[in-house]
C-alpha cells in the first residue's frame, strides 16, 4: 500500500501543473458552498453584533437600511438630519446621543465626523498617540493606518473622493494625532475627525487667516488626480495650526448643520419607552430606527438569495464534478499505454487500479487540506467579512 | 446614622409595648453592629474611584469642591493670574479636559474654545442652561486690547453669570445634579453639601440685595463690561467702560469718561482688582471714587470664593459710607 502511494505521489509530482490544476478545481468545488455559508454566518454574527451594540438611530425619513448601513458600517449615503436633534434627546435626560457624519471618503477610506463620546461608546482607544484634541486633528483606525501607510505626526490631505459633489469640499491638511488599537470591526477601517472638522470641510465653518484663505473647493472635473495620499491636493489644502486655530468659526445656526444619523443609547428600559413615544408621529422629519431589526431584515433577504445561490452552486458543482470525472476518464485513456507497460512489467490489474485510486485519493486529500487552510484563514480574518458582505450588497 | 440615636429610637419604640429589657451586653453588641454597618458603608464609598472634575472657571471649581468634598479631584486647567474667559487650551490643557469625568462649563458663550476643540459632549455640563432664557445679549461690542493679552471682544452674551447670586445658586444646583448623575450612590451626600453651599450663596444674595437699596439712587461706572448680571439682579444703574486696572487709559478714554459723567453723574467706579494709584488719583479729581468688586473668575491668592465675595460686599458698603460722608459735607 505504501508503495502505491509512493508511486502515485511521484506521478503527481512529475505532472505537477496538471496535478495542481486538478487540486485547485477539486478544492474549489468542495469549499465554495462551505465558504458561502461561512461568509454568511460570520457576516450575520458580526453585523448583528454591531447592530446589537447600537440601540437606536435617529435618521431622516427614507430608507432605514441606508441610514443603518451608513451610520454603523460607513457604507452607502443617507439623507442628513439636523444636528439639533441631539438636543431633543439630551434635554429629555433619557439617553446619550452621539452624532455621526459618514458622508465622505478620503482616499477610498470612510471619513467619520464624530464627537469624542463615540470613542467611549465603541471602546476605541489609541494604540499610538492621542485622540483628536482640536479641529483639524484626526485619528486613524488600525487598518486605515496600514492602508494609508501613515502614522502619528504625519499629515493627511482630505481630498474628497466624490467628484459629483457640486458644492465641492474644502481640502484640509489633517494632523494625525493617533492610531487606534485594532478591534476587528469596521471601526478599524475609518479616519476619525471631530464633527466640526467635517463642517469646516463642507464650508460651514472657516477661518479668516491668510493661510486659510488659500482654500479652493475641489471636485472640479478639470482637477488632475494625484496619487500620493499624504500630498494629494496639498497645494490648495488649508491647515489648521495653533496660530490660526482661533480664527476658525461657524456661521448660521449650528443646530441646522447636517449629520448622517444620531446614535441614541437610552439609560434604561423606561427611558427607552418614553423616548420611543416621542418619535411615533409620522409627520416628524426624522424617525427612530432599530438597527437590529433593519439588519435582521437585510440578512433574511441575503439568506433567501443565498439559498437560491446554493442551488445554482450545487448544479454548477455537479457539472464540474462530471467534467472532472471525464478528465480522469480521458486521462486514463491517454495513459493506457503507460498502464499496459506497468502490467507488462509484472503488476497485476488490481495493482494498476490501486495505483490510480491512490492518485485520486491523494488529490482529494490535498484538496481537502488546501480548502481547510483557506477556510481557517477566512475564520481567522472574520473581521473582514462584514465589509466584504456589505460591499457585495 | 448615629448609633446612639438609633439605640434611643429603638428603646423608645420598645417602651410602647412590653418588651424584654435590653441588657448591657445586648446594647453593646447592637452598637457594635451599627458601627460596623456604618464603617462598611464608608468603606464602600471610599472604594469608588474619585471623580475627576474640570471647571472652566474658579466659581464652578469652588462649587464642585464644596459639593463633592472628598469624592472628587477638582481641577482648574488654566494657570493663576489670567482671566479664564480669555484662556485657550494647549495640548496639555486639552488632555486634561479630555480625561475629565465631568467638564463643568459656565455656558453663555464663556468657553469660546469649545468651537475649536474635540471634547465629549456627554461629560459637559452647561451650568447656566437652566436660565438660558434670561441671559443678557450684548448688542454693541467693542474690540479692544489691554496689556499683552491681545485683542478681545465682549460680543454675544454677557457671561459673568455668577455675580447674580441667585443664578450662582442655580449653577451650584446644576453642578450637584451632574455629580449625582455620575455617582448616584452619593447623591444624598452631595445634596447635603449643596444645602450648606446654597445657604451661603443665599445669604450673600440677601446681603447684597439689602446693600443695593443704598445704591438705588446712585449712578455707577464699571471699569469693564463684566457686571451686567450684578447690575440687573441688584438694580444698579451701571455704565461700563473698557479699562484695565494695571493700564493707564489714554487721554481719549478720559475725555469719553468726562462726557459720560455729564450724562451719568457717577460717584463710584467698580473695578475687577485694585487699579493703579495714578488712575485712582485722576478719578478722584473727577469726583469718582474706586471700589474693587472682584468677579473671582480665577483662583484667588488668598481665601476662597465666599470670602472674596464677602470682601466685595464689605468694599461696597464702605464705599457707600464714604460717598454719603462726602455728600453730607
Amino acid at each position: 500500500m505504501r508503495h502505491d502511494f509512493y508511486l502515485a505521489w511521484q506521478y503527481l509530482r512529475h505532472y505537477r501543473w496538471r496535478s495542481l490544476t486538478l487540486l485547485v478545481c477539486v478544492s474549489l468545488i468542495g469549499i465554495l458552498p462551505l465558504l458561502l455559508n461561512e461568509v454568511l454566518t460570520q457576516g450575520e454574527r458580526l453585523m448583528l453584533q454591531r447592530a446589537k451594540t447600537t440601540p437606536w438611530l435617529i435618521g431622516a425619513r427614507g430608507s432605514t437600511a441606508d441610514t443603518t448601513l451608513a451610520a454603523l458600517y460607513f457604507r452607502d449615503t443617507a439623507p442628513p438630519v439636523a444636528y439639533g436633534e441631539i438636543n431633543r434627546v439630551e434635554q429629555s435626560g433619557w439617553a446619550t446621543a452621539l452624532p455621526i457624519h459618514a458622508r465622505y471618503r478620503i482616499h477610498q477610506i470612510p471619513l467619520l465626523g464624530i464627537t469624542a463620546d463615540y470613542f467611549d461608546f465603541r471602546h476605541l482607544v489609541p494604540a499610538l498617540g492621542d485622540l483628536p484634541g482640536f479641529i483639524g486633528d484626526c485619528v486613524l483606525g488600525a487598518r486605515a493606518a496600514r492602508r494609508l501607510g501613515l502614522g502619528v505626526g504625519d499629515k493627511l490631505v482630505s481630498t474628497p473622493d466624490n467628484f459629483f459633489d457640486l458644492a465641492g469640499l474644502v481640502p484640509l491638511k489633517l494632523h494625525i494625532t493617533g492610531v487606534l488599537a485594532a478591534t476587528d470591526t469596521v471601526d478599524d477601517e475609518a479616519v476619525y475627525v471631530d464633527l466640526k472638522t467635517v463642517w469646516i470641510m463642507e464650508g460651514l465653518g472657516h477661518g479668516h487667516d491668510s493661510a486659510t484663505t488659500r482654500a479652493a473647493p475641489t471636485g472640479s472635473a478639470f482637477t488632475t488626480p494625484e496619487t500620493d495620499p499624504a500630498s494629494a491636493g496639498a497645494a490648495d489644502a488649508v491647515e489648521i495650526t495653533p496660530d490660526n486655530l482661533d480664527a476658525f468659526h461657524f456661521h448660521g445656526d449650528m443646530e441646522r448643520y447636517p449629520v448622517t444619523a444620531i446614535i441614541v443609547a437610552p439609560h434604561d428600559d423606561r427611558a427607552a419607552t418614553l423616548l420611543g413615544g416621542r418619535y411615533v408621529d409620522e409627520n416628524l422629519p426624522v424617525r427612530l430606527i432599530q438597527p437590529v431589526e433593519v439588519i435582521r431584515h437585510l440578512m433574511h433577504n441575503i439568506f433567501r438569495i443565498s439559498t437560491l445561490f446554493n442551488l445554482v452552486l450545487a448544479g454548477a458543482s455537479g457539472a464540474a464534478l462530471l467534467a472532472l470525472m471525464l478528465v480522469f476518464a480521458l486521462s486514463l485513456q491517454l495513459r493506457q499505454g503507460e498502464l499496459d507497460t506497468i502490467e507488462l512489467l509484472g503488476c497485476d490489474h488490481l495493482t494498476v487500479v490501486r495505483l490510480v485510486m491512490a492518485e485520486i485519493l491523494l488529490i482529494l486529500l490535498l484538496a481537502a487540506g488546501l480548502g481547510s487552510i483557506f477556510l481557517a484563514y477566512i475564520r481567522h480574518e472574520s473581521g473582514i467579512l462584514a465589509p466584504v458582505l456589505l460591499d457585495a450588497l | 446614622m448615629n448609633p446612639e440615636f438609633s439605640l434611643r429610637y429603638c428603646s423608645m419604640h420598645f417602651e410602647s409595648t412590653p418588651a424584654p429589657p435590653i441588657t448591657p451586653m445586648l446594647r453593646t453588641v447592637f452598637t457594635l453592629l451599627l458601627v460596623l454597618s456604618n464603617l462598611t458603608t464608608v468603606a464602600a464609598d471610599n472604594l469608588q474611584p474619585r471623580l475627576t472634575v474640570v471647571a472652566s472657571h474658579y466659581p464652578l471649581a469652588y462649587f464642585a469642591g464644596r459639593i463633592a468634598a472628598d469624592h472628587a479631584d477638582v481641577h482648574l486647567p488654566m494657570p493663576g493670574g489670567i482671566d479664564p474667559a480669555n484662556w485657550r487650551p494647549g495640548s496639555s490643557g486639552i488632555r486634561m479636559l479630555q480625561r475629565a469625568d465631568l467638564l463643568l462649563l459656565n455656558g453663555a458663550g464663556y468657553e469660546t474654545w469649545l468651537a475649536q476643540t474635540s471634547l465629549s459632549r456627554a461629560r459637559q455640563v452647561d451650568t447656566s442652561s437652566g436660565f438660558s432664557d434670561r441671559l443678557i445679549r450684548i448688542e454693541q461690542a467693542i474690540t479692544h486690547s489691554h496689556g499683552g493679552s491681545g485683542q478681545h471682544t465682549h460680543t454675544g452674551t454677557a457671561h459673568t453669570t455668577w455675580l447674580d447670586f441667585s443664578q450662582a445658586r442655580q449653577q451650584a444646583h446644576a453642578v450637584a445634579a451632574a455629580l449625582g448623575r455620575k455617582r448616584p450612590e452619593l447623591k444624598s451626600r452631595f445634596e447635603e453639601h449643596l444645602q450648606a453651599l446654597d445657604s451661603d450663596l443665599a445669604r450673600l444674595d440677601q446681603n447684597l440685595e439689602a446693600l443695593s437699596l443704598q445704591y438705588q439712587t446712585l449712578p455707577l461706572m464699571a471699569s469693564h463690561p463684566v457686571y451686567q448680571y450684578l447690575a440687573r439682579r441688584y438694580r444698579l444703574d451701571l455704565v461700563s467702560v473698557h479699562w484695565e486696572p494695571d493700564e493707564m487709559p489714554p487721554g481719549s478714554e478720559w475725555d469719553a469718561l468726562a462726557r459720560t459723567l455729564k450724562q451719568h453723574p457717577a460717584r463710584l467706579m467698580i473695578w475687577e482688582s485694585q487699579p493703579r494709584p495714578e488712575i485712582t488719583r485722576r478719578l478722584t479729581q473727577l469726583g469718582v471714587a474706586s471700589v474693587v468688586f472682584d468677579p473671582c473668575a480665577n483662583r484667588p491668592d488668598q481665601g476662597d470664593f465666599l470670602s472674596v465675595m464677602q470682601r466685595n460686599l464689605q468694599n461696597l458698603k464702605q464705599a457707600r459710607e464714604s460717598i454719603s460722608a462726602v455728600l453730607q459735607k
